[in-house]
């Protein structure tokens, strides 16, 4: 029985985890946050954005690179446990 | 700090011993050569380099106080981050590299790169399409080449970096202030960066025998 279980319900966990990665994935885009930092700093040197926007705007963004840099890393080190 | 930052190759004769800030809170750039090429280069604690805003800066910076200083040599930029363990790392990759570095040379002697970057004014509705062929007729016949660069916004028309003749630098500047009076571009920011060492049109990599 136990066999037979591994056998039905085991592809499905396969595609759930690999679902769960690129949920992560997306929702930690770091190529879209290197875009954005870079949006910041040119819209600041066009005069669109004020320093204290374009500051307050650039740490924000780095905390959100650093941490997306940090899940991307497990992620590629298969050390992110999938919870269900 | 016994590694060696590497900003750009140049050919012998260059005078570039200079104090500034340099890359990793370095604060002295000097030259390490092999036969005929020197690497112009600092100290720095790491082979593995963080690029952070701060470093990408002075990286760029100190390259052009090189180009400033080169007296007519031309410059092979090297992208942020190439740093070896010894100069004698660094010379055997320079050895290795000497043919590519030949070939960069020729294709960038006596020639400047230039940015420009168009961005429409906060939801305005452009044209892209026409306002790319207006730049490209009056800009692309006084580039030796030009090459588009990354889209990291929606708001940008264009991202564009153009190889110009330092003779023709003054001819090129011109038609970008006629540009930007152009009635396609009347609701774009108009960025006209440089001149900068020709990074986009090289392309030597001598990172990989580190």
């Amino acid at each position: 029985m136990f066999v037979l279980d591994d056998l039905l319900f085991r592809p499905f966990v396969n595609i759930l985890d690999a679902i769960h990665t690129i949920a992560l994935d997306e929702l930690y885009d770091l190529e879209g946050l290197e875009d954005e930092r870079k949006e910041n700093q040119l819209l600041y040197e066009l005069g669109e954005r004020s320093e204290s926007e374009y500051l307050e705007r650039k740490e924000a963004l780095e905390e959100e690179i650093e941490i997306a840099r940090e899940v991307h890393q497990e992620l590629r080190s298969g050390r992110v446990e999938v919870k269900r | 700090m016994t590694n060696r930052y590497v900003y750009g190759i140049v050919e012998s004769g260059a005078d570039l011993e200079f104090e500034t800030d340099a890359v990793g809170g370095a604060n002295e750039v000097y030259t390490v050569s092999h036969r005929r090429y020197q690497a112009v280069v600092s100290d720095i604690d790491t082979t593995d380099p963080e690029e952070t805003d701060e470093d990408a800066k002075r990286h760029d910076e100190v390259l052009r106080e090189i180009m400033e200083r080169t007296n007519g040599h031309s410059i092979i930029p090297m992208q942020f981050g190439m740093a070896f363990e010894s100069n004698r790392a660094l010379k055997n990759v320079i050895r290795g590299a000497r043919p590519a570095f030949r070939r960069a040379i020729r294709d960038i002697e006596g020639r400047i790169e230039l940015g420009l970057k168009l961005v429409t004014e906060e939801d305005a509705d452009v044209d892209r399409e026409a306002i790319e062929e207006t730049v490209a007729d009056a800009l692309e016949s006084l580039a030796a080449q030009s090459v588009e660069n990354d889209h990291f916004s929606d708001r940008l028309v264009l991202n564009r970096s153009y190889l110009v003749e330092e003779d023709e630098r003054e001819t090129f500047d011109d038609a970008v202030a006629e540009l930007e009076d152009h009635p396609d571009l009347e609701d774009v920011m108009v960025q006209y960066t440089g001149p900068f060492a020709p990074y986009s049109f090289v392309d030597v990599k001598i990172g990989a025998q580190r």
